[in-house]
């Protein structure tokens, strides 16, 4: 099963023509993703590492009807465009790789989506990948082992260093999901938490936060009413004041926004907090070891 | 990114919103326009000004020298006074409170008023949140006459003034969507003696990635800085290239992949007892000139005593980033030890290139540690901090 992505899922590429798209194209088509179709406005015709370029959306799907996932590599200043293109053509989960996407435009993005059901994942997201069976986005396949553990995290490298650190300890990801960077993202942790909780594969959670805006707060909301354990990793903690720590979502306004913040909510619905990448594997299988004694 | 008062007021005046007179000094000639009493507002990015004793009240041009004399230059709050607002002395009746504003739980904007102006809207939420109004809009909805005359109302302006307050709600949210804003604040709006409606202070926050859809705010002198406050020369330095880049107060340099392990790097820093010199981030796939500079910034800052670096190969290249280190090194020779872990793409042919340059200048090397996947990145961070810690 996994979630989001696997070996069947028919994806497209928006952007499919870029330098770094037709780059990871090649890396995600190497790795077992099946993407059937790519997009670029004036570019039709074209074959990126044997896929076909249409000029949009809607053309490329009336090729390929199955194809329900698609991954974003514009610039920022035509994500809103593109996502809200997929949108309509009838895309179901929207993958936005670009960062720095303008917050009003991710807002009416999210209303969008949600009057059409559709999952947006991003911006600023290193992709989704099911370790072994498809990845979408830029995450290097060699940090990923397939297991058991379902990740998601604001940050990409951090989404990196996590899985490391479960694979050296012998666990593995069912699916490692980066929800982004940016301060106004197509999903809340709470939906891909949903997933995960209702996904066969996945026997526990790593969510990893940052500092900046409500996410992990509102997630902690929706940990309370699951059943499988979660692990929480929150990085910040000794972030200064406005400064924007490389990510656009990444910075503490006024009383918005601290890890203390964050940290708290996450403990009091019962997640475990490490403090260091390497506790986390610790915790997952402290967990795990209790949750499988109480079932 | 924070706008300070004036601006925000540049703004205001542009979209109709009723500011006091005013005259910015940067040169004192400018007083020669002033009508006394004024009131004399440091430039700072800060709430409770007042207490803080960063505004002033002047009756006269000779005590405006004065005052101004000592504001420009001094740090309130940890900010420098680069400018003084003088303002007219407005008569004040009444103080409100508006904003525009994102509620980040609902992803949706609203408005927010209160009949209790002049204090924090948080503290006004704590003491006596009855005299909030909260009005929500749809992503994208511009205001009608009614919703301004409707929050007007709500927070007790007198049937005299509807109209006038209205039009100032409806314009500070047309500002608010037009300029793509994360925040516009009107704290506080006065109800003057004279039955005036005044802005008395400005706070916009806008949304630095949206900037490029606004060239006219570089017209007006606006540009991209701090969300509050301004850059040091190294953070002026790192922007220009296109690195973020933030100053902190330690001695050991992080020179990160990409944002997010920075923000966790710092943290573990600490928590092993080191003190962060910076935040960096490479950003993806980063250039040799980028990677160059990055470690440039750090060699030349006096503070920094030693060198923490990590490469998780993904779309950023090992190869990329040992040809950036050891041309770095080739070039300035640098005596500042560099502890770092490389893993990931292009690995190997990142480390040959190490062992390359090693073999041919080891003197210049002997300060230069890499380490490998099988090494946890907590024992490297350790490793850095003990040589910052003996040095």
């Amino acid at each position: 099963m996994a979630i989001i992505i696997d070996e069947n899922t028919e994806t497209i590429v928006q952007g499919i023509t870029g330098t770094n798209a037709q780059l990871h194209t090649k890396f995600m088509l190497d790795y077992g993703t099946r993407i059937v179709g790519g997009v670029t406005p004036g570019k039709g015709g074209q074959v990126v590492h044997g896929v076909p370029v249409y000029d949009t959306v809607k053309e490329c799907l009336a090729h390929h009807p199955n194809a329900k996932v698609s991954s974003i590599w514009v610039p920022a200043r035509f994500t809103r465009d593109a996502i809200l293109e997929s949108i309509d053509a009838g895309i179901q989960i929207v993958i936005v790789i670009p960062e720095g996407i303008p917050i009003h435009d991710m807002l009416f993005v999210r209303k969008k989506a949600k009057e059409k059901g559709v999952v947006v994942i991003g911006g600023n997201t290193p992709g989704v990948i099911s370790p072994g069976r498809a990845l979408l986005g830029m995450l290097p396949k060699i940090a990923f082992k397939r297991g058991r553990i379902g990740t998601v995290a604001r940050s990409g490298a951090i989404t990196y260093y996590i899985a490391n650190s479960l694979n050296l300890e012998g666990l593995g990801e069912s699916t490692s999901v980066g929800l982004g960077g940016d301060p106004i993202l197509g999903s809340n942790f709470e939906d891909v938490l949903k997933m995960f909780e209702e996904d066969p594969d996945t026997d526990a959670v790593v969510l990893a936060g940052e500092i900046g805006g409500v996410y992990e707060e509102l997630a902690a909301e929706f940990i309370k009413t699951m059943k499988k354990p979660v692990i929480g990793f929150i990085t910040g903690r000794v972030a200064p004041q406005g400064k924007r720590l490389g990510h656009a979502g990444a910075i503490i306004e006024g009383e918005l926004g601290t890890a203390q913040s964050k940290i708290t909510a996450l403990k009091s619905s019962g997640v475990l907090i490490a403090e260091t990448l390497s506790e986390i594997p610790v915790l997952v299988k402290k967990a795990l070891k209790y949750f499988n004694s109480n079932l | 990114m924070r706008l300070y008062e004036y601006e925000g007021k540049m703004l205001f005046k542009e979209f109709g919103i009723p500011v006091p007179q005013s005259v910015l000094i940067g040169d004192p000639r400018e007083l020669d326009k002033v009508i006394y009493p004024a009131v004399l507002k440091a430039q700072v990015f800060i709430g409770k000004r007042g207490k803080a004793g960063a505004i002033k009240i002047v009756n006269s041009r000779q005590e405006a020298e004065l005052e101004i004399k000592n504001l420009l230059g001094r740090v309130i709050a940890g900010y420098e006074v680069k400018s003084v607002l003088i303002e007219e002395k407005i008569d004040i009746e009444k103080e409100l409170y508006l904003s525009a504003i994102i509620d980040r739980k609902l992803h949706k904007p609203l408005i927010l008023a209160s009949s209790e102006g002049g204090m924090e809207i948080e503290e006004v939420a704590k003491s006596n949140p009855d005299a909030i109004t909260k009005h929500y809009f749809e992503v994208g909805e511009y205001p009608e006459g009614w919703t301004g005359r409707w929050i007007a109302r709500a927070i007790g302006v007198p049937s005299s003034l509807i109209s006038k307050a209205s039009s100032i709600i409806n314009k500070m949210y047309k500002l608010f969507l037009d300029y793509e804003c994360k925040l516009v604040e009107i704290n506080p709006l006065a109800i003057t003696k004279d039955g005036n409606l005044v802005a008395l202070d400005s706070k916009v926050d806008l949304d630095e990635d949206a900037m490029y859809r606004h060239p006219e705010l570089k017209k007006l002198g606006i540009s991209a800085r701090h969300e509050v406050g301004e850059l040091t020369e190294r953070e002026k330095l790192a922007k220009k290239a296109g690195v973020p880049y933030v100053d902190l107060d330690g001695d050991i340099g992080v020179f990160p992949g990409g944002a997010g392990f920075g923000i966790a790097s710092i943290d573990l820093i600490k928590h092993f007892g080191g003190n962060p010199a910076n935040f960096m981030d490479s950003g993806g796939a980063p250039t040799q000139e980028r990677l160059r500079l990055m470690i440039d910034l750090l060699m030349k800052n006096p503070r920094v005593k030693v060198i923490f670096g990590a490469r998780f190969g993904g779309i950023s290249r090992c190869d990329d980033w040992a040809r950036a280190i050891c041309q770095y090194i080739m070039e300035n020779k640098p005596e500042k030890p560099m502890i770092m872990r490389m893993a990931g793409n292009m690995e190997q042919e990142g480390r040959k290139i190490f062992e390359k340059y090693r073999r041919e200048e080891p003197e210049l090397f002997k300060n230069i540690k890499i380490y490998k996947f099988d090494t946890p990145i907590e024992e490297v961070i350790k490793e850095a901090i003990k040589i910052a810690f003996s040095s």
